[in-house]
């Protein structure tokens, strides 16, 4: 069954093959359904490889299956091919199942988009590209993968290409990319170097001979790579301007599987990471860090999908944290939950939007829970979720990432416990905001439509759950917030399936937390106290009011100015002098040099000129002066 | 032959006996070239004079065309025996016959072959269709040919004279036009002037040596070490400033210019071909084979000659506005490259020299002929700005200068490029790089305004072309006149005593000046189709024919100069 | 002293001299075919446009016998033929084939049809035809010439058709760039000349052979100092041609002023007669000079990446953005050149051909904005991407495979130019590899202005025609590479890898005697120790 494997990608390829030059004929829905089918498949393949990988025991539990050598110069081989192992499973699994889910979802979201088919040509490249970055079996097809996310996320950014703040993110987001891609490329050299090699079993097997030095540098290109994929500090601005492409890309790309990818690559070079607890050290304090920034930026956001992208960088935040104090199992774990309940809330959020025909203001919103009872039930599952109350996923997988990060330093445990707390908070604000409390939509809506803003019709808003299309995806993403804490349950050695099943990938440098019972039990109820408390503040809060200026202060709702300083320092600088280089030092320097030789030789011409005056007695005194010259020289000459 | 020709000698012997004069055994046939052109040239006087009806101007054409042929034909023969039996001497050792002299007698034939096609229909076109031109170019043909086998001083430069009367006299030939006067006048002022200090030249060179002779002289030289050699030294470089005068090298140039603006268009073909030919034969001969112990002297003098003129002559021609000045500055610079061979003084560097002279014949009788075509009936319309839109006036005409000029800027799968190639590799090949280098920059600044031409032609005449040079030139053909004018009043002035020159600008000069910038400015943009006799076609036709084929295919006349410097 | 014609004695190149000379015709078709064209009356635009599509596909034919005749895995020459042409000066019409010569003969012979079909001129066609074809025998003869001489001749001779073809089918300021083009490059092909003539005469003064045969040049010993000044003389020609920084300026103009057909040959074929003379004469005649100047030609190609790339951010005309987004690329080709290891030549070699495709099929599809909008201006379009999908998509994968995505050809090269250098020059690999966030700001600006956002309103009734039929199928062969190269590159290095190895191989025996000509190439001191496995930390 392992050996089915080459389909996993290649389904969603063959998708985007069929639908790249048809899929305009084929059209609505059949394309969405080729689409979405090829996914399943590739999700139905997933688990059957999967169930095959599980059957081996754990020492063999690591297979490689080569396709064609990519390109083989002096001692640069890379291979097309693929790495089957518990990790490269796990990531497949979870990728293609949401997937589907979400090109369902999407068949109904996009229904009336007249660029449907474009859209699914997309998302079947993004999976497949998705599905390389994860299964690929050396560095380059990695990047390979890793590139093709991110064009993809490009082009479904600016999927609404008309309109500017689409294109423009778009464009932004592939650059903060590109930023992140050199340091991986740079990585990969560096490591090439070192080890002769960009297989992954390879190079790990050959890091004894590589310095501390070298390793720290290759983790930490490495990890600039994931800075920019995983938008943590300082490259986070563009995930959300991302924003700006429709919510089912959102749920897919910037929650659950490509802005997961950078913690995907720290977890597969964890030999790396194991020999450079530096660089370690470094990811885990700008996780954090990125952790608390997120969400108290979240705190102050009033769209409603803005409020779950800086949640979800301050969730990748976390993960990074989790990466950072070794503890692998905890950031898979994380990442898996996450998946769960953020591609749910985004889903949800999607179907919200839908209902209020684009407006995305959640202080025009309220009281929706009884009119879209399916969205308003699953998204507080997700809040209950990623808030991190028991028993629902993200407690358990938050637990998890803040013992390791305690038995990093308590230091690291305090803000990433103080995030745990806003993370519960800003989420209730915004379950508060949109599904309870009066309804602010009806008379609110016309003056709360900026004009430009998305196709706003003037008549009112119904607000109503969408087809089964869209709330079956919420409902099993529901299901999976709400039980999927039970894959890593802590309390027996039987328990932690995850653990053990990536044993055999990180088993060897995952840090080992010793706590006493009695440890775990206090980090359990100190966790759970957090997130009751910020989801009893919120209520408290947010319940009655609508807005609490104090409480969402300009300096949050800009992010901390991170973007806006960005954009002042580097982005009008550098146009600046770009500006400069190509009038100034182009214009005139340079190609002026090329000219003023031209010009000079010109001038000289017309100076020289004057000599022929035309008089036969300047010719006869120019023969002369000749002669007189010549035969000085000559004398010269003899003299000496 | 050589039976009739020791009569002949015999006969001369016992003719001349009672005189006392002692001659010196005359072998005629190697003489064949140079009597057939002079014979000729009587035959065409005679012809002239004695016939009832005014000849057709294309007879004494198809006549000289004859001539030319017959004394390649004789100058082939003579290679033949030279490589045969070797280089040998007659006359008292002041005729050489070498492989060097044939390959200039052949050169000096093909001129005489090419330049009557393009001749004749111009001459009747300005009235001037006697047989003048045609006596003229065969005695000066002559001339050259002298200069080219002198083994003599005296020799060189009664070759020098009978190659340059008969260019000053060609130069003044069209009487209606007070500018070929003017030139006329010029050119043998300066003529004259040049050929005194070159005649002082010998007399130092036999003051110092004992010989006329160039064999005794060397042989002298090899022999003998002079305690001071500075009258030698004073006497070669007075001949290298007549022999500079005559191939135009800087600063013996600057009638140049003046020349070939002034004379018949179909003249300054001929004179720039002729007389640089006839020049540069004597002035290789004269000092690389018989002052090679003193190169350590000249080579530096003509190296800083070679680099001035080249650079002279690129820099100066941009900036030209009329197509005739522009083509001598250019002429000037190709002196330069010549020049780059004998710098060398290496047999490389003769060879070199040869292929260039060679080359270039063709390239400068070519051009000039279609400059003439495009000048009109009254061979006024040089301007540069005349030219554009040729293309469409005669496509075949424009196609054909394009190549010549390409060439001359020494574009590849030309004869052009090949020429200049050969002479850079001999300077290369004695160390001096500096010089190469030069050469090749001043080629790419004369690239310019040969392709400027060549755009002009091959661009529509609506739209004008916006670059500073297209500027500079409108600014130019204002000004380029009125600098002339001064010098077109010259011809009456000079008699008087005493310069004070300038004021005496007569009106008439002024006149036909401004007439002439008129004309130009009023029919720049004028589309009649310029018709172009057969006799010009076929000339250029052989002009390009040559320049591409031997561009492509090299290796004849590459090995006949080789063989040339060979038998030397 | 009189240099006597000496014979053309060639190391052990006899074979084949009687098989099909299958590269003399490759070069003679298109004369050929020129010289056809001239026969053909004026006006009958078809009968010129067949004369020229049936010459280069001619050419086209011959190059693919070529490559299957081509044995991968033979670094050296093949299909050589050598016949004396002038041997007083010691020309001899020598060609031969290697792995690095193969792919830019290919090139040539796709984009010349591909150009020809791509041109839109209406006006004399007859001449245009010629040149062209005259330009495709040029660039061939030059890939092919084993003899400098005759390499400098075609190397000349390409200028001619150009500058026609820029002068007479140009834009506005045609003149300007025709003759800048012309006398910039004429004058350093100069020093080259110079350059040339002395190697011969060293070599001459040697073995008393004048030749220009590469193959025996090679072996001339230069002292020290000839060896850079010759090295230098000869890279003057190629960095303008190239062109290397600061030596474009005359590019942009080029580019800019000429017809679709001019630029096309112009950055895809023509411009790589310099990197392509850099690999084969600098590398190949100057190892020493090779190992002293690489430095400086490294430091001048990074800054071309990085300048071109910030220059090309604030153009206004889509091809001067072009023009300098090549002067970019091509500065990771020189920077390939010179790492002077395995990887980066391969990659560099490769490169030329990617840079090729991608940058003739950009200006293909500027080209055709041009036909549709009368205007290069990025300021005058918009928001095209509504009314031609399929065009924004087929600009877009072009887009991409110049930013170097995986999966389209630019990133192979790309990518192992800078992994190359990394292993020798890190420091200037590192700046490289900035380089390619900038190809991606000025690429995606440029389309976001282009193709996204809402038409102007007078653009939106005038409107703007999708792709035609007919383009597409122009276009189509250049997509299908740029994705065959992208996926699939193994074939074609592994005929250009084995003469890579045999230059780095001569450089390194060159730099280290000490290095036994045997065993694989590139491990050796040049990789500056930091390299395979092995003891590395020893160098840090």
């Amino acid at each position: 069954m392992i050996h089915a494997a080459f389909l996993i990608p290649l389904l969603p390829l063959a998708g985007f093959a069929l639908l790249a030059p048809l899929g305009r004929r084929i059209g609505n829905p059949i394309a969405g359904w080729i689409a979405t089918f090829a996914v399943g498949g590739s999700f139905i393949v997933t688990i059957l490889v999967f169930i095959g990988l599980f059957q081996q025991s754990p020492a063999h539990s690591q297979f490689t299956q080569s396709w064609f050598t990519w390109f083989d110069v002096g001692h640069l081989n890379v291979n097309a091919g693929l790495l089957i192992d518990p990790l490269s499973m796990t990531m497949a699994t979870f990728i293609t199942g949401i997937s589907t889910l979400i090109h369902l979802y999407s068949i109904g979201y996009m229904e009336h988009d007249k660029d449907f088919s474009r859209f699914f040509i997309y998302l079947n490249l993004f999976v497949f590209s998705m599905l390389m970055l994860v299964l690929a079996d050396n560095f380059v097809l990695s990047f390979l993968g890793w590139e093709g996310v991110g064009v993809c996320s490009y082009f479904l950014i600016a999927f609404w290409f008309d309109r500017d703040d689409a294109a423009s993110a778009g464009k932004k987001a592939m650059i903060f990319n590109r930023i992140g891609d050199a340091g991986f490329l740079i990585g990969i050299f560096l490591i090439f170097q070192r080890t002769g090699s960009v297989q992954y079993t390879t190079v790990f097997s050959r890091l004894g001979h590589v310095g501390t030095a070298s390793l720290v540098g290759i983790a930490l290109m490495l990890f600039l790579g994931a800075v920019g994929k995983s938008a943590q500090i300082p490259l986070f601005p563009w995930l959300a301007d991302a924003m700006a492409g429709p919510t089912p890309v959102s749920a897919l790309i910037h929650a659950a599987t490509m802005v997961t990818a950078g913690v995907y690559l720290m977890c597969r070079i964890n030999p790396i990471l194991h020999l450079a607890p530096d660089a370690a050290h470094v990811i885990a304090w700008i996780g954090v860090a990125t952790a608390f920034i997120g969400a108290t930026s979240a705190c102050a956001q009033t769209d409603i999908k803005k409020v779950l992208a800086y949640s979800t960088v301050s969730q990748l935040g976390y993960m990074f944290l989790a990466v950072g104090s070794g503890a692998y199992v905890a950031a898979i774990f994380l990442m898996l939950t996450h998946a769960f309940y953020k591609a749910l809330l985004f889903l949800g959020a999607g179907s919200v939007i839908h209902a209020m025909e684009e407006d995305q203001d959640i202080k025009n919103m309220g009281g929706l829970a009884k009119l879209m009872p399916i969205t308003g039930l699953t998204f507080l599952v997700g809040w209950l979720s990623i808030a991190g109350v028991p028993p629902f996923s993200g407690f358990w997988s938050k637990g998890d990432v803040l013992e390791n990060a305690w038995a990093l330093t308590p230091a690291l445990w305090a803000i990433g416990a103080a995030t745990a707390f806003l993370t519960a908070y800003y989420m209730g604000r915004e379950y508060f905001l949109v599904f309870l409390g009066e309804r602010r939509w009806v008379e609110a809506h016309p003056e709360a439509t900026e004009p430009g803003s998305a196709q706003y019709t003037s008549r009112g808003v119904h607000p109503h759950d969408a087809s089964w299309k869209m709330s079956l995806p919420l409902v099993v993403l529901a299901v999976l917030a709400l039980f999927g804490g039970f894959v890593n349950l802590p309390f027996h050695p039987n328990l932690v399936f995850l653990e053990r099943w990536l044993n055999p990938v990180v088993g060897a440098t995952v840090r080992q937390t010793h706590f006493s019972v009695g440890q775990l039990w206090a980090f359990s109820l100190a966790d759970a106290g957090l997130a009751l408390a910020g989801v009893g503040v919120a209520a408290a809060v947010w319940r009655r009011a609508t807005d609490r200026p104090a409480l969402e202060p300009r300096f949050l709702f800009m992010a901390w100015f991170i973007d806006w300083t960005e954009d002042h320092l580097v982005a009008r600088t550098g146009s600046a002098f770009s500006s400069f280089t190509s009038s100034v030092i182009e214009a005139r320097v340079v190609d002026g040099a090329v000219n003023g030789v031209a010009s000079l030789v010109r001038g000289t011409g017309d100076r020289l000129r004057k000599v022929q005056t035309g008089y036969v007695r300047t010719y006869a005194m120019g023969l002369v002066a000749g002669v007189v010259m010549l035969v000085a020289y000559l004398l010269v000459r003899v003299g000496s | 032959m050589i039976p009739t020709s020791t009569v002949l000698g015999a006969a001369g012997a016992h003719l001349l006996a009672a005189t006392g004069i002692a001659i010196p055994h005359i072998n005629y046939t190697t003489l064949l070239p140079e009597l057939i052109l002079l014979g000729g040239m009587l035959l065409l006087l005679g012809v002239s004079a004695l016939s009832p009806v005014r000849l057709p101007t294309e007879a004494y054409a198809s006549a000289t065309i004859g001539l030319g042929t017959a004394s390649l034909i004789s100058s082939l023969i003579l290679w033949r025996d030279v490589t045969d039996r070797g280089p040998f001497s007659t006359i008292a050792h002041s005729i050489e016959v070498d492989g060097f002299a044939i390959f200039f007698l052949v050169v000096v034939s093909c001129i005489l072959i090419v330049s009557p096609m393009f001749a004749a229909g111009y001459l009747r076109r300005s009235g001037i269709d006697g047989c003048e031109y045609y006596v003229l170019a065969l005695i000066s043909g002559a001339g050259a040919m002298f200069m080219a086998s002198a083994g003599d001083l005296i020799l060189v430069f009664l070759g020098l004279e009978i190659l340059s009367i008969p260019l000053y006299v060609m130069a003044g030939l069209d009487h209606r036009r007070e500018a070929s006067g003017e030139a006329a006048m010029k050119y043998f002022v300066l003529g004259a002037f040049s050929s005194a200090i070159f005649v002082y030249g010998i007399a130092l060179t036999y003051g110092a040596t004992g010989s006329t002779n160039l064999a005794t002289i060397g042989a002298f030289l090899a022999h003998n070490v002079l305690t001071s050699n500075g009258v030698l030294l004073g006497g070669l470089g007075l001949m290298l400033v007549g022999f500079g005068f005559k191939v135009a090298a800087v600063p013996f140039h600057m009638w140049t210019p003046d020349v070939y603006q002034g004379s018949p268009t179909a003249a300054t073909g001929f004179m720039a071909a002729m007389a640089k030919v006839g020049g540069f034969a004597a002035l290789l001969r004269v000092f690389v084979s018989t002052f090679p112990s003193l190169a350590s002297s000249w080579q530096p003098i003509v190296w800083v000659m070679a680099i001035v003129t080249l650079v002279f002559g690129a820099v100066v021609a941009i900036v030209q506005s009329d197509a005739k000045r522009m083509l001598a500055y250019s002429s000037v610079n190709h002196a330069g490259f010549v020049l780059l061979g004998l710098q060398a003084a290496s047999a490389r560097g003769i060879e070199g020299s040869l292929y260039y002279i060679f080359v270039y014949s063709f390239l400068v009788l070519g051009s000039f002929a279609v400059v003439a075509a495009v000048g009109g009936a009254d061979d006024d319309r040089h301007g540069i700005e005349l030219f554009r839109g040729l293309g469409r006036r005669n496509p075949v005409l424009a196609t054909m200068f394009a190549v010549l000029l390409l060439a001359q800027a020494g574009a590849p799968f030309t004869t052009g490029f090949f020429a200049k190639l050969y002479v850079v590799e001999a300077a290369v090949d004695a160390h001096s790089y500096a010089l190469a280098v030069v050469a090749m920059g001043s080629a790419a600044i004369a690239a310019f305004f040969y392709l400027r031409l060549v755009f002009l032609m091959f661009s529509d005449s609506g739209l004008p072309i916006v670059t500073q040079q297209n500027l500079s030139t409108a600014q130019a053909t204002v000004s380029e006149p009125l600098v002339e004018l001064p010098g077109s009043s010259l011809s009456p002035a000079y008699a008087s005593p005493g310069g004070g020159v300038a004021t005496l600008v007569t009106p008439s000069a002024t006149a036909i000046a401004e007439e002439i910038l008129d004309t130009q400015i009023t029919e720049a943009n004028e589309e009649a189709p310029i018709a172009v006799s057969p006799w010009v076609i076929s000339g250029l036709m052989l002009c390009v024919g040559a320049t591409v084929v031997f561009g492509i295919w090299p290796q004849p006349i590459v090995e006949f100069a080789h063989q040339a410097t060979l038998l030397f | 002293m009189i240099a006597a014609a000496s014979p053309i004695v060639l190391t052990g190149v006899t074979e084949s001299q009687r098989a099909f000379p299958y590269l003399t015709t490759m070069i003679l078709v298109p004369v050929a075919f020129a010289f056809a064209t001239m026969l053909v009356p004026k006006g009958q635009r078809w009968a010129h446009r067949a004369m020229g599509l049936a010459g280069s596909f001619g050419v086209l034919g011959i190059a693919a016998a070529v490559l299957d005749q081509f044995q991968a895995g033979d670094g050296g020459y093949q299909m050589v033929s050598s016949h004396a042409l002038a041997a007083p000066i010691g020309l001899s019409w020598s060609l031969g084939v290697d792995g690095i010569s193969l792919f830019l003969v290919l090139m040539t012979a796709v984009l010349v049809p591909i150009a020809l079909l791509g041109a839109t001129e209406r006006t004399n066609t007859k001449a245009f035809t010629v040149w062209v074809l005259l330009l495709e025998a040029g660039c061939i003869g030059s890939f092919l010439s084993l003899d400098l001489l005759l390499f400098f001749l075609f190397f000349e001779t390409t200028l001619v058709p150009v500058y026609f073809i820029i002068a007479a089918w140009g834009h506005e300021r045609r003149g300007y760039a025709a003759t800048k083009f012309f006398i910039y490059t004429f004058a350093a092909s100069a020093f080259m000349l110079v350059g040339i003539l002395s190697l011969v005469f060293i070599h001459q003064n040697q073995t008393g052979v004048t030749t220009f045969d590469i193959r025996l040049l090679a072996q001339t010993h230069l002292s020290g100092t000839a060896d850079v000044v010759l090295f230098l003389a000869f890279t003057a020609a190629f960095a303008v041609k190239a062109p290397i920084f600061p030596f474009h300026t005359w590019s942009p103009d080029a580019y800019g002023e000429s017809p679709a057909a001019g630029s096309i040959l112009l950055a895809g074929v023509m411009a790589k007669l310099g990197t392509y003379g850099i690999v084969r004469f600098d590398l190949g005649l100057f190892p020493h000079a090779v190992v002293v100047l690489a430095p400086l030609l490294l430091t001048l190609g990074v800054i071309g990446i990085i300048y071109g790339g910030i220059v090309a951010a604030v153009q206004k005309d889509l091809k001067r953005l072009v023009a300098y987004s090549s002067l970019a690329h091509l500065g990771f080709i020189v920077v390939g050149a010179f790492a002077l290891t395995n990887e980066a030549l391969s990659g560099a070699v490769l490169q030329m051909v990617n840079h090729g495709l991608y940058t003739a099929a950009l200006f293909l599809l500027i080209a055709m904005i041009y036909r549709r909008r009368g205007t290069f201006a990025i300021s005058r379009l918009r928001g095209l991407q509504g009314s031609a999908p399929v065009m924004a998509a087929v600009f877009t994968v072009v887009m991409l495979a110049s930013i170097g995505v995986p999966g389209l050809n630019g990133f192979i090269g790309e990518f192992l130019i800078l992994a190359g250098t990394f292993l020798t020059h890190r420091w200037w690999a590192v700046v490289a590899t900035a380089g390619i966030i900038l190809a991606a700001v000025y690429l995606l600006w440029a389309y976001q202005q282009v193709f996204h956002g809402k038409p102007n309103l007078e653009d939106e009734e005038e409107g703007f025609a999708e792709i035609t039929v007919r383009e597409g199928l122009v276009l189509a062969p250049l997509i299908v590479l740029i994705v065959f190269l992208g996926v699939y590159p193994k074939p074609v290095l592994d005929r250009i890898t084995p003469s890579v190895d045999q230059i780095v191989l001569h450089i390194e025996h060159a730099a280290h005697p000490s290095i036994p000509i045997e065993g694989q190439p590139g491990t050796a001191a040049l990789r500056g120790g930091a390299t395979v496995v092995v003891h590395t930390e020893g160098t840090k």
